[in-house]
Parts: structure tokens; C-alpha cells; sequence
């Protein structure tokens, strides 16, 4: 017993070493960058209405940008997450939608919900390791998050299910959200071999191993197919 | 199909949440969606009590029912919805169909026409699933009185002793079928007619002029009468709503009213007016309803009675909802009847059918967003018929997309 406890202190010793030998940034390290586009199946900009049955009067519709996708690596450096760029943004809820429909941060980050429509909402995710639910809140009022454990955070409003949006949780710094028309760059991945993958909300694509020198720029497109 | 069976076949998706859609479906360009609800409810047998029989010839609380709801957008101010529904001891039926027009975009009025929801009160247009916070459905909209539309009593002795006996109440005029009596207001069969509705921020306004009664919403017409109904409620800031609504409707069918001549002037109209109140902030909901109902009811011979028979009910409830998945919901309810006197119960004055009351509780867990399960217990009390009180442990599993 006495054996282990010692030899267990000893590995802690030596893997506190190596960690402090090894750079503190990624910036510091020899990177080069992807780029490329995500080719997504035509989508129109409807959301996930529900047939109001029950209502007397026609719902808002708004139209939504379903239209991005994520392109992130798998699996970073260890020294990746020495410096994540952890902060505050914002996911407003507008006209019955969630402004924007698509979010991608570092855990840290604190997610402010504010509402500035003229009726109640309730954000809600049921996401394993990011589960939250803020109630009920007027015009004017904000509720905010804090996202520690990555992943796929579906948010929904719990009055109004046709309200969506999507957060995903980085545990490093290397991801991006595809413009209006597909194009995505990721600068500065350390040298090395990679899995590049796309999250997209309407379908899938196959993920691709890239191997990143320095000072170099890969291009690599992904044609995203319904699941 | 037994209910037993329904809601163990029902629960065989659930280990396959993740297959189920969580998202209604719908074509590339959004003009046509497709929701559905799966709800099975278990509870023990009430053959003597019937405290939770519908008008469906069903148990609320031991029942099994499927909705499918359809809406087509053919153009961003126009559309057209369809709600197909079936369940226990019930066929498939066209619950709702109807067109929802919206004249002038920017403005937020519609009108309906065709099978349509009830403006009155505010519970019926959330009865279904998720939005019911409880597994049993208020008195007011479920519990059955003695009256029937296609039968009349001859006497008010014929009325009194159908006291608690709604489930199967028969009278000497009219049809001698056996079908139920009639809850105060339907919330499961709607009404056909046209609807306009006009809301802002603060305030929400809906009329409709249909053709049956607030207890007995028709397709083909019964008695060439027309129900008129209508809701105003205003919205506060705080997350308070208060609403005020009426209707009026002939609810006694042309056949049992040509069985027996009636005097001219005898009114066979039902009048409803009601007040309804919520109050919704972070992780609570606390809503209210209450309600008086007139039924005029002509009755031919002596003992007889000249005011219309009239009940009072109403509900408080709340749900709180903490841990994101878990809530705890719970509502206490009355329901009371007007005096009316005969030669029964010694010639005193009674109320022409047995008041109750009812308590219920429930605790829900979401296992996903679409799927629920829920067990709590409700107790009633009854001040007539062969059973008095009667609780029901009570378990729901819930599916909607």
C-alpha cells in the first residue's frame, strides 16, 4: 500500500515536469492552417414548427440561418488548452428564434440569454454534462450559462418548441463557424496529425486525417449528406 | 385494447428514445408539417365511481390516445389544419379541420373557419400532453353531469335521481340510449363554425360564432341554434394574465325537444361565464380557472322548476419544475350544482346533482425534451351516488414531436 501511494506521488511528480517543460501558448509553437468549404444539402430557412392546432391565431414565423456548420479537429495538443480564449457572448432571443442559431466556444465561456421579445421565455437544454433550465423571464431580462463541459448543447424555449439553437463546447481553441456560403479557416494548428470533422444540424460529413507543417495551409472541403 | 397492454406497448420506445424524431416533420420548403402525441395513462379500475369518465367513453385516467396534427402553408397568410385522433374505446376521428387566414400580414388577426378550437376559458386549448401539467383534466371540462342533450327529464324527481350518475343517466323523454351525460364545457370535441382572433403585446382578443354549445360542439346540426363565445385577457408585464370569457348556445337537440312540446319562452340555452388567471415567472406556473353555467332545461310536468339549472367550478393549479428535468405539479378543484326542489330527499331543496371536489398531485420526469413520465395520486369527494370518495395512483407516459 505504502509502495503504491509513493510510486503514484512519483508519476505525479514527473508528469507536473514534462507539462512545465512544455510550452505555455500554441502561438509559440510551429503551426500552419486549414481552410477549405462545407458543401451543405439546399436547406430553406424555416424552423421546427409544430402544427398550432390549438392556437386561435398564426404563430410568428421567422425564418432561421440553419445554413452553418462547425469544422473543428478532434483531438488537440496538450498545449492547446493552455490559453482558451474563455469569455462572454451572447444568444439573444428575438422574434420567437434564437440570434444566432448556431454557437461554438471554449469551456469557460459564459452564454448570456437575453430576451428581447415582447413575451416570455424559457431556454432550456437537456444536454448531458451542460443540462440547464432558466425559466420563465420577461422583455428585457437575461439569464446566462456557464459551459465547463464540452459538447453538443441543444437549446430549445420550453413555451415555444419551434425555437432552437446549438452550442458547441471546445476543449481547445482550434474550430470554426462555416460563413454564408461554406468557407471555414483554422489558423495556427500546431504542427501534427489531425482529424478534421464538421457538426452540422443537416446531416453529416466523413471526417478527414490531415497532417499540419509549418507554415503551410491545407485545403480540405466536406460535402455534408443528409442523415 | 386493454389499457394495461396500450401503455406497456406505448413504453417499448422509450430505451429507442434516441431513434424517435424530437422535431416535427416536415417537407423541404416548410409548407407542410406533421406533429404527433402518444399519451398512455394508467390508473386503478372505477367501475362504480366513473369520477374520471369523459364523454369519450373512456377513463382519463386508464386511456391510451394518439394525435396526429397536420398543417399546410400553401401561402405565408393562409393555412390549413387537421388534427386526427384515436384512443382507447374511441375511433379514429377528424377532431379539428379547419383554415386559418390571416388578411394583412403585419397584423396580427386571424380568422378560422371549419371544426375550430373554443376561445372560452383557457385550459381547453392546452389539454393535451405537455401542456397539461397533471394527469387527470379539470372538472369543469371532464366531469360528467346528469344532463343529456338528446333526453330530458319529465319531472325534476326524473333529474334528482340522476344525481352522480352522469356516466350513464337516462330520462323518460327523448332517446333512451345509453350513452354519457355532459361535462360543462367539452375540451376534446370542438366546435364547427368561424373564429377571429386579434392579440398585441398586452392584449388578446378572440370571438367565434359556431353551432353547437359549449358542451356540445357539433358537426351536423342538432337544433338550429348557434353559439356564440368569446375570451378577452390582457397580459402584464410581470408574467400575469387574466382573462374574461362567455358563450351561449342551444345545447338540447331538436329530437328531444319535439318528444314533449315546450312552452314558448322556456329557454334551452347554456351560458357559460368565466374568468381564467396565470401567473408563469422562472420555475413556476400558477393558473386558475372558475366558471358558472346556466342550462336551461324545460321541464313538463310538476314538480318542475323555472330558473335555469346552473354549477359553479373552478380549479387552482401549479407546477414548479427544478433540476431541468424533474416537476412537481398540483391542483385543487370544485364542483357545485344550483337547488332544485322535488318530492326525493324529503321534498328539500337539493342540488340537482352531486357536488364534488378533487385534489390531485404529480411528479414528472423528462427523460428527453419529447418524452415524459409522470405518477402522482387524486382523491375525490362526492356528496351523492353509491360511491363518496375514490383516489387513483395515477402513472402517464407522455411522446410528442
Amino acid at each position: 500500500m505504502r509502495r503504491r501511494l509513493i510510486l503514484s506521488v512519483l508519476a505525479g511528480l514527473a508528469a507536473t515536469s514534462v507539462l512545465a517543460a512544455m510550452p505555455r501558448a500554441h502561438a509559440d509553437f510551429k503551426a500552419g492552417n486549414v481552410r477549405g468549404r462545407v458543401q451543405q444539402p439546399a436547406v430553406t430557412p424555416h424552423g421546427e414548427y409544430r402544427p398550432s392546432v390549438t392556437d386561435l391565431g398564426q404563430p410568428l414565423h421567422t425564418p432561421i440561418d440553419r445554413s452553418r456548420a462547425v469544422v473543428y479537429i478532434d483531438a488537440a495538443p496538450r498545449q492547446a488548452f493552455d490559453a482558451l480564449p474563455a469569455g462572454r457572448v451572447r444568444l439573444d432571443q428575438h422574434n420567437q428564434t434564437f440570434e444566432p442559431h448556431l454557437l461554438a466556444i471554449t469551456v469557460g465561456t459564459t452564454v448570456d440569454f437575453p430576451n428581447d421579445d415582447p413575451m416570455f421565455h424559457n431556454v432550456l437544454s437537456l444536454a448531458r454534462g451542460n443540462s440547464f433550465d432558466l425559466g420563465r423571464y420577461p422583455r428585457g431580462q437575461s439569464r446566462s450559462v456557464r459551459f465547463d463541459t464540452p459538447g453538443i448543447v441543444p437549446v430549445v424555449c420550453d413555451i415555444h418548441a419551434h425555437m432552437s439553437a446549438y452550442i458547441l463546447v471546445f476543449s481547445h481553441p482550434f474550430f470554426v463557424i462555416t460563413d454564408e456560403v461554406g468557407r471555414y479557416a483554422i489558423p495556427n494548428i500546431p504542427s501534427g496529425t489531425y482529424t478534421l470533422k464538421v457538426w452540422s444540424e443537416l446531416g453529416a460529413a466523413d471526417a478527414k486525417r490531415i497532417t499540419i507543417t509549418d507554415g503551410t495551409t491545407l485545403d480540405v472541403d466536406f460535402q455534408v449528406v443528409r442523415r | 385494447m386493454r389499457p394495461v397492454l396500450v401503455c406497456v406497448l406505448l413504453l417499448l420506445p422509450v430505451p429507442a428514445a434516441a431513434q424517435l424524431p424530437d422535431h416535427p416533420i416536415s417537407n423541404d420548403n416548410g409548407t407542410a408539417t406533421l406533429g404527433a402525441e402518444v399519451s398512455g395513462s394508467l390508473s386503478r379500475r372505477d367501475n362504480a365511481g366513473f369520477f374520471n369518465y369523459t364523454d369519450y367513453d373512456n377513463d382519463a385516467l386508464r386511456m391510451a390516445r394518439l394525435r396526429l396534427t397536420g398543417e399546410w402553408r400553401p401561402h405565408a397568410q393562409l393555412s390549413f389544419l387537421s388534427e386526427l385522433r384515436a384512443g382507447t374505446n374511441s375511433n379514429v376521428e377528424l377532431a379539428a379541420l379547419f383554415a386559418r387566414w390571416r388578411p394583412v400580414a403585419r397584423w396580427n388577426f386571424d380568422v378560422q373557419a371549419g371544426r375550430v378550437p373554443p376561445v372560452i376559458g383557457a385550459f381547453a386549448r392546452r389539454a393535451y400532453g405537455r401542456d397539461n401539467p397533471l394527469v387527470g383534466i379539470p372538472l369543469a371540462y371532464q366531469y360528467l353531469t346528469s344532463l343529456r342533450p338528446d333526453a330530458l327529464p319529465a319531472t325534476v324527481d326524473d333529474l334528482l335521481r340522476m344525481r352522480a350518475r352522469g356516466w350513464r343517466p337516462s330520462y323518460p323523454i327523448g332517446a333512451n340510449t345509453d350513452t354519457p351525460g355532459l361535462a360543462l364545457v367539452s375540451a376534446f370535441h370542438w366546435d364547427t363554425g368561424v373564429e377571429a382572433h386579434w392579440s398585441n403585446d398586452r392584449v388578446d382578443l378572440a370571438a367565434a360564432l359556431t353551432r353547437g354549445a359549449p358542451a356540445r360542439p357539433v358537426i351536423k346540426e342538432t337544433n338550429h341554434g348557434l353559439q356564440w363565445s368569446g375570451r378577452a385577457a390582457v397580459m402584464f408585464p410581470a408574467g400575469f394574465t387574466a382573462g374574461v370569457s362567455g358563450a351561449r348556445g342551444q345545447w338540447i337537440d331538436q329530437s328531444a325537444l319535439d318528444a314533449r312540446p315546450i312552452a314558448a319562452g322556456v329557454s334551452t340555452t347554456q351560458t357559460v361565464v368565466g374568468t381564467d388567471a396565470s401567473f408563469e415567472r422562472g420555475h413556476w406556473i400558477v393558473r386558475a380557472e372558475a366558471m358558472h353555467v346556466t342550462f336551461g332545461l324545460p321541464v313538463a310536468n310538476e314538480p318542475s322548476f323555472t330558473k335555469p339549472l346552473a354549477a359553479d367550478t373552478g380549479f387552482v393549479e401549479s407546477r414548479y419544475r427544478f433540476l431541468s428535468r424533474w416537476q412537481v405539479a398540483a391542483r385543487a378543484e370544485w364542483l357545485t350544482f344550483s337547488d332544485v326542489q322535488g318530492t326525493l330527499f324529503g321534498g328539500a331543496a337539493t342540488p340537482w346533482d352531486a357536488p364534488v371536489r378533487r385534489l390531485e398531485g404529480t411528479a414528472g420526469f423528462r427523460v428527453t425534451r419529447t418524452i415524459e413520465l409522470r405518477g402522482g395520486y387524486q382523491y375525490n369527494w362526492r356528496d351523492g351516488g353509491r360511491v363518496r370518495k375514490l383516489g387513483f395512483p395515477t402513472l402517464q407516459f407522455l411522446y410528442w414531436f
